[in-house]
């Protein structure tokens, strides 16, 4: 049993104050809830509109189904989305809003009241009981245009309509951006600097409030150029660091990648991605950047690539990634996109509360920054902790990390740099398998769509046909270790992609020998939905 | 330091007077060397670290001041220097030139200005002066030469100098007291580039710079010393302003996170898409 609701109008009436009150209350009445957005690079007017599933079972996807309710804010939304409104849904039209701003304007003094009393129309709806808020202590909506709210679903009829029991044990609800700021936390992050770019300035929002109270720094830099440059120069200083930003300015901060992989510097780069080329669709989807993010920077230099798929794994891997980029000493990323950014979500996994960080050895006068050892890494310091110099270069160098042009030592430090991969591959992040694993068909798919595809999987599964999903949350490096277990070689594989040319269908031909034997793409800017997913799936499973 | 025979500089750049000043300066400071960090960018000046027993980071071109922006953020214990040439700092990195002074951060910016492009073998550069003919402008340079001075001023440097690789020891003092100065401080160094500037010599600047007795009184006043650029060029401390304040930096380094910051970020409530 569920109830799903679209709220759509204009950028600037109050969907997205709607949505965030929502799924605040939702979380605190343990109903379970997913929520994503769709919205125009737009201040005020345009189309937007938010997209809440409520549920009885955890739900991390759209399900592509008739909405059971469709509020529209504007004229708009009913020529929009009236279509996919089910056959017994409730349609709230613009004149019925119209009316409620009637008793805001009268009661409350302003017509704002109106968002907050669209939840609780909505809350009664799926039949909450309206004493249930009095138990909650830290309730930010006004209880009183919430109970407005309660009026209007009785006087249309719509209290109850759609009961759900809340079932939601012990959770956190976050949004894709949140759990990657509360993973950089957990991985000792202090440092980040960022330029603002949709869709990852909130993560430069949520470290930055943290950062008010607690030994953390956030700096808004002139340009992504000088937001990586800080980053390392604050790494070399002695402090774990991170930027976010998405394909635009990550563009501009390549020459910095290439700087770290050079001098051997850590940093963590979450790329947010959104559809390109240029400045492309800036408030929608696509996971069109995994060869950007793979190739970025001049020269070769190790580097790992993350991509998680639910909000465990942003945590999970973003705390990593701060040990393996000190480790490694070299550039990792994270990447993500506004679908997984935007959307809000229950997340039901423990919190890995061991907060990590970087440790210094003790180091004399005779350390030398690019020491060659067996490994390719030599002992990290940072100025003014010992009695020895910190010299790091970007031309090639030699161990003191003075400039030099001998080319023998130039093939020796390459080599050196090199043979760090081995330590990424000790610390490779398996791919997870979710249905039938003796299914002869087996859908490939990697960041955000995982959750999309385990629920269509299910839903073909539950219809009787056997079918098995493997996602990767680290795409890069690929080993023949991670496909292994799964005999894929035997099988027929379909590839579930949002982008237009099957990124990580060549990564996996590349890097493992792996054929995959049809792509299924989308492109337009939008997530995939689990009816269209299954749907196409279906015709391709035996 | 690399035996003289191993820097990359030409016999008689005027970067070897002002390595030997700074070398003697950094000595001179009241601060432990350990605790000095240069950054440079990418050219014959920025080269500079390699030639001196201190901690460094030699970045990109043009982004000597960013690296350092990080590390004064990170570490506000150690003392920052920023050293890059012309063509670093006012071209590739002029727009963090910019925004660096505008960070209220104590950090030097020391240029050697040559005005002309040298490890690329002579090109026009920010600081070159109209009509001056380059390899990549044989009809002249037809830019109005940008002025490092009057753009730290406008944009609030609180410590404005200028000095001559010719004059070691007037440098010297320059050098010790914009270091030591709490602040965003620049020092514009007149250095002469021997092997491909040959209209601004030795000769050419010595016939020109002349020692102010002390800084401009105030930030207009100075403005309008430092536009005197032709027969008669002021070197020296040309302003300084006690009362400017620099960011209040807290400690990050040694410190560690908490639970309580963890939880602080779990509690927080989502926040509008951007």
């Amino acid at each position: 049993m569920e109830f799903t609701v679209l709220v759509g109008g204009e950028a600037g009436q109050g969907m997205f104050s709607v949505e965030l009150e929502l799924t605040e209350l939702l979380s605190k009445l343990h109903y379970h809830l997913f929520a994503t957005k769709n919205y125009m690079s737009r201040i005020r007017g345009g189309h937007n509109f938010h997209m809440i599933r409520i549920a009885e079972t955890p739900v991390h996807a759209l399900s592509g189904e008739p909405w059971d309710m469709i509020i529209a804010l504007d004229p708009e939304t009913e020529g929009y989305h009236k279509q996919d409104l089910s056959a017994s849904g409730i349609f709230l039209p613009p004149g019925q809003i119209k009316e409620m701003e009637g008793i805001a304007r009268e009661r409350f003094g302003g017509v704002t009241a109106v968002n907050t009393m669209l939840v609780g129309l909505i809350l009664s709806t799926i039949g909450c009981p309206q004493e249930k808020f009095s138990g909650i202590t830290d309730i930010s909506s006004n209880p009183a245009h919430l109970s407005a709210g309660f009026e209007f679903a009785h006087r249309w009829g719509l209290a109850g309509r759609y009961r759900l029991t809340p079932k939601a044990q012990a959770h956190c609800k976050f949004d894709g951006n949140q759990a990657l700021a509360l993973g950089a936390l957990l991985g000792g992050c202090q440092f980040m600097a960022g330029y603002p770019m949709t869709p990852a300035t909130s993560i430069m929002q949520y470290i930055s409030t943290v950062a008010l109270d607690h030994p953390v720094h956030f700096e808004q830099a002139e340009d992504e150029i000088s937001a990586v440059n800080m980053a390392l120069g604050a790494s070399y200083a002695g402090l774990r660091s991170l930027v976010a930003t998405s394909g635009g300015g990550f563009a501009l901060m390549q020459e910095g990648i290439s700087l770290a992989g050079m001098t051997e510097t850590p940093v963590v780069v979450i790329v947010a991605q959104r559809p390109g080329p240029a400045t492309g669709l800036p408030t929608r989807t696509e996971q069109g950047d995994l060869n950007f993010v793979l190739h970025a920077g001049h020269g070769e230099f190790p580097r790992a690539i993350y991509a998680p798929g639910t909000l465990h794994e942003a945590m999970v891997l973003a705390r990593k990634s701060f040990h393996v980029a000190d480790g490694c000493q070299t550039p990792v990323f994270i990447l993500t996109d506004q679908y997984f950014a935007d959307s809000v979500q229950m997340m039901f996994e423990d919190i890995p509360l061991e907060i990590t960080r970087r440790d210094y050895g003790s180091f004399d006068a005779s350390y030398r920054r690019y020491r060659l050892t067996d490994s390719g890494l030599s002992p990290l310091a940072c100025p003014g902790a010992g009695d020895g110099l910190v010299r790091v270069d970007s031309d090639e160098h030699d161990e003191e990390g003075k400039i030099t042009e001998d080319l023998s030592l130039r093939a020796r430090m390459v080599e050196k740099r090199l043979r760090k991969f081995d330590f990424l591959r000790k610390e490779t992040v398996m791919p997870s398998f979710t249905g039938n694993e003796a299914s002869d068909v087996i859908v490939i798919n990697w960041g955000s769509n995982k959750m999309i595809v385990e629920e269509a999987v299910r839903r073909l599964i539950g219809e009787g046909v056997s079918a098995g999903a493997l996602h990767f949350s680290q795409v890069y490096p690929l080993t023949q270790e991670m496909a292994a277990p799964w005999n894929l070689k035997g099988k027929r594989l379909l590839s579930v992609e949002n982008n237009a040319t099957g990124q990580f269908a060549a990564l996996l031909k590349r890097e493992l020998g792996l054929t995959v034997d049809h792509q299924i793409l989308k492109y337009n800017g939008e997530c995939f939905t689990v009816r269209e997913l299954s749907q196409t799936l279906r015709k391709h499973l035996p | 330091m690399a035996a003289r025979n191993d820097i990359a500089w030409c016999p008689g750049c005027g970067n070897f007077p002002i390595r030997d000043v700074l070398e003697s300066a950094l000595k001179e400071l009241p601060v432990p060397a350990g605790s000095i960090v240069m950054t440079s960018g990418i050219g014959q000046a920025a080269k500079m670290p390699h030639y001196l027993e201190v901690n460094y980071f030699n970045g990109l071109h043009g982004r000597a001041l960013p690296l350092a922006v990080g590390i004064k953020l990170a570490r506000p214990d150690l003392t920052v220097i920023a050293y890059s040439g012309d063509g670093c700092n006012y071209g590739e990195g002029g727009n963090h030139f910019i925004h660096t002074v505008r960070r209220r951060l104590d950090i030097t910016i020391l240029t050697s200005n040559n005005q002309v492009y040298g490890l690329t073998k002579g090109q026009s550069s920010p600081t070159t002066d109209t009509g001056v003919k380059n390899l990549l402008d044989p009809q002249g340079n037809s830019n109005i030469p940008l002025n490092p001075l009057s753009l730290a001023i406008t944009m609030g440097a609180p410590f404005v100098a200028r000095g001559f690789a010719g004059e070691k020891d007037h440098l010297k003092s320059l050098l010790k007291e914009a270091i030591l100065f709490k602040g965003t401080a620049l020092v514009d160094i007149l250095q002469p580039c021997v092997s491909f500037n040959r209209v601004n010599t030795y000769g050419w600047y010595r016939e020109r710079v002349y020692q102010v007795e002390k800084p401009a009184e105030n930030r207009y006043e100075a403005l309008k010393l430092v536009d005197d650029w032709g027969s008669r060029i002021p070197i020296g401390v040309l302003l300084r302003d006690d009362s400017a304040k620099s960011r209040e930096l807290k400690t990050l380094f040694g410190k560690s996170i908490t639970r309580e910051a963890v939880d602080q970020m779990v509690c927080t409530k989502c926040v509008m898409m951007r």
